[in-house]
């Protein structure tokens, strides 16, 4: 029998599998999809050195460390079910046959949160991680000229990714001001997560209110109110706080959008309408922990908002309540790539060290310590409130 | 938002309004939400309405959101024939 | 029109060396590049609807491209429910879109 399954073969799910194969444990990764990596493959970024960081080229690396430790593979696999069996070891359903092993770790990764907006169900409508994937890993644009709606970091980030793939794009611009767009629709509202991407357009933002306006509700307003109507440019690229999509429009495939000005509330500026024409949309609303096989194993959840929404109840080496059941990545919460691998590393030391007895040694202290300082040192934080929302978690 | 017709279960075209007018008239979990509307009952599993759903539920009964998942997951999680799921 | 391949890319590349693949699309025959997913082939050669909804007959096509949504299935050889996104090509595959099903559970079997 196998000493560890592992779900997903994401930054997470690869460094577990390299981790627990190092210490001698016999490993297994699944995932739906046809290439490994999850969703480092189309991840491309500048670091602060200026030196790219190309998800691919990492899950390439990884993948090639797995398997030269002989960690077997089953890519385009979709597990549909899991149990434990006789409270000793977990039994995986998949749509390619059933697989065993004594411990699981799920490492899903998230899901995207959408944002419902009139004639969204329209061919050429799409999640801004679906043109990601489809620009960067498969190499088609999503089409001739679009636009962004929902102005945040992930959108911002895969928005750069499009304009280098040469993808035309109108802007971002804003969801519809209703119920499930609260938080993401009122230009003071998203104006303020706008100022956690100051390095994306530093003496832009700056001087609009720079890390000031963060402090007291009454200066964002001022802040907003002095915000260009036509948005400011982010590699030729204009973000439009003040402009947002109504309806999407098309018979067949979307032909165009209807915007409108907004107010700093998110009011619609009577006789502001338009159409443009576009033939792809991408919208963004952020990412939530996919977490639906946690649940089947019967691990019991959180509700934490900064880490994406409910998230498996876990420990500080990645251990769930339920035997024998670890997570790492982004099922765990919302955090960069880097910060999955880390977590995926002390998965994988914490599962080798049940397995050969050892006691908490310095490798795992070690590892938990690589966990923090990624985390702390993140260049991209999705929710400002992240240590916050783990420390709820780890106490 | 003047278009309350905006769909927000995909699968099963249930829409904003729908959901509403559930909400008001029983004012219910999300639970009875997805067994009155189906809502979250159609093919994905409700992976991609699910938190639109508890987003409502939470609004109108102005409870905050529990630790709980709201609503099970069950199993499948992913379609699949009932010969697959049965075994041989 | 022009295309939507991507073959040249100042961080990640060229895309040079792919073969031509063949399959069909509701009869029609498709050109594809190995390694392609149907729904990146089908977008390739611009078409986006993959299906109609069930009840409604409203056009689809993939939504989140990472096999979360199933907004994107078809029937690929005669097994119904396939997602386009999580799909490579394969020579000379048969692809046919969801159609719009009648509903005689719902009105009595009228068509």
């Amino acid at each position: 029998m196998i000493d560890c399954l592992i779900v997903g073969a994401g930054p997470a799910g690869l460094s577990a599998a390299i981790a627990c194969a190092e210490n001698g444990l016999s490993t297994m990764v699944l995932d739906e999809f046809m290439k490994p990596g999850g969703r480092l493959l189309g991840q491309l970024h500048e670091e602060p050195n200026g030196i790219w960081w190309n998800g691919i080229d990492e899950a390439e690396k990884l993948y090639q460390r797995a398997k030269a430790l002989s960690i077997s593979f089953h890519l385009e696999t979709s597990v549909c079910h899991l149990e434990k069996v006789d409270g000793k070891y977990w039994t995986l359903h998949t749509d390619k046959g059933k697989f065993s092993g004594k411990n699981l770790l799920i490492a899903t990764g998230a899901a995207e949160q959408s944002l419902p907006i009139p004639g969204w169900t329209l061919p050429g409508v799409m999640s801004i991680g679906a043109a990601q994937v489809m620009a960067n890993v498969h190499r088609v644009k999503p089409g001739h000229r679009g636009i962004v709606i929902g102005v945040n970091v992930l959108s911002a980030a895969i928005a750069r990714e499009l304009l280098l793939a040469g993808v035309n794009l109108e802007g971002i611009v804003l969801p519809p001001r209703y119920l499930l767009t609260k938080g993401q629709s009122e230009p003071k509202d998203v104006f303020q997560s706008l100022l956690h991407m100051v390095h994306l357009a530093p003496s832009h933002l700056m001087k609009i209110g720079g890390k000031m306006a963060l402090k007291s509700s009454f200066i964002r307003k001022m802040a907003v109110g002095t915000y260009p109507k036509k948005g400011f440019k982010v590699w030729g690229m204009p973000i439009k706080l003040k402009q947002t999509v109504t309806e999407i429009i098309g018979k067949e495939n979307v032909e165009g959008v209807k915007v409108a000005s907004v107010d700093s509330s998110g009011n619609i500026i009577e006789g502001s309408e338009e159409i443009l024409p576009v033939d792809f949309v991408c919208i963004s609303g952020g990412l939530y922990p996919l977490a639906e096989l946690v649940s089947l194993a019967g691990c019991p959840f959180k509700y934490i908002p900064s880490l994406g929404g409910h998230v498996p109840v876990h420990d500080h080496n990645m251990q769930t309540p339920v035997e024998g059941l670890y997570v790492a990545g982004n099922v765990t919460g919302i955090e960069s790539a880097k910060v999955a691998m880390a977590q995926g590393h002390l998965a994988g030391l914490s599962i080798s060290s049940q397995k050969n007895k050892v006691s908490d040694g310095e490798a795992l202290q070690n590892a938990r310590e690589s966990v923090v300082s990624t985390r702390t040192n993140a260049l991209i934080h999705f929710h400002p409130d992240i240590l916050d929302g783990r420390r709820r978690l780890y106490g | 938002m003047e278009n309350e017709n905006v769909i927000i279960c995909r699968c099963e075209e249930v829409t904003f309004k729908e959901i509403c007018d559930t909400l008001k008239q029983y004012n219910c979990s999300s639970r009875e939400v997805k067994l009155r509307t189906r809502a979250a009952m159609g093919y994905c599993g409700g992976r991609s309405c699910r938190s639109f759903v508890d987003t409502l539920v939470a609004e109108f009964s102005r409870r905050p959101r529990a630790d709980d998942v709201q609503l099970k997951y069950r199993p499948p999680v992913r379609p699949m024939p009932f010969k697959t799921l049965g075994g041989e | 029109m022009k295309t939507l391949r991507i073959k040249k890319h100042p961080i990640l590349g060229p895309d040079d060396f792919r073969n031509t693949v063949a399959f069909t699309y509701n009869g029609k025959t498709i050109n594809a590049l190995e390694g392609d997913t149907l729904a990146a082939a089908l977008l390739a050669n611009g078409i986006r609807s993959l299906r109609a909804h069930e009840e409604s007959g409203s056009p689809r096509s993939f939504y989140c491209n990472i096999g979360h949504c199933f907004e994107c299935r078809v029937t690929v050889n005669g097994k119904e429910g396939v997602r386009a996104c999580l799909t490579p090509v394969s020579r000379g595959v048969v692809v046919e879109s969801g159609k719009k099903l009648p509903l005689p559970f719902k009105d009595g079997g009228e068509k």
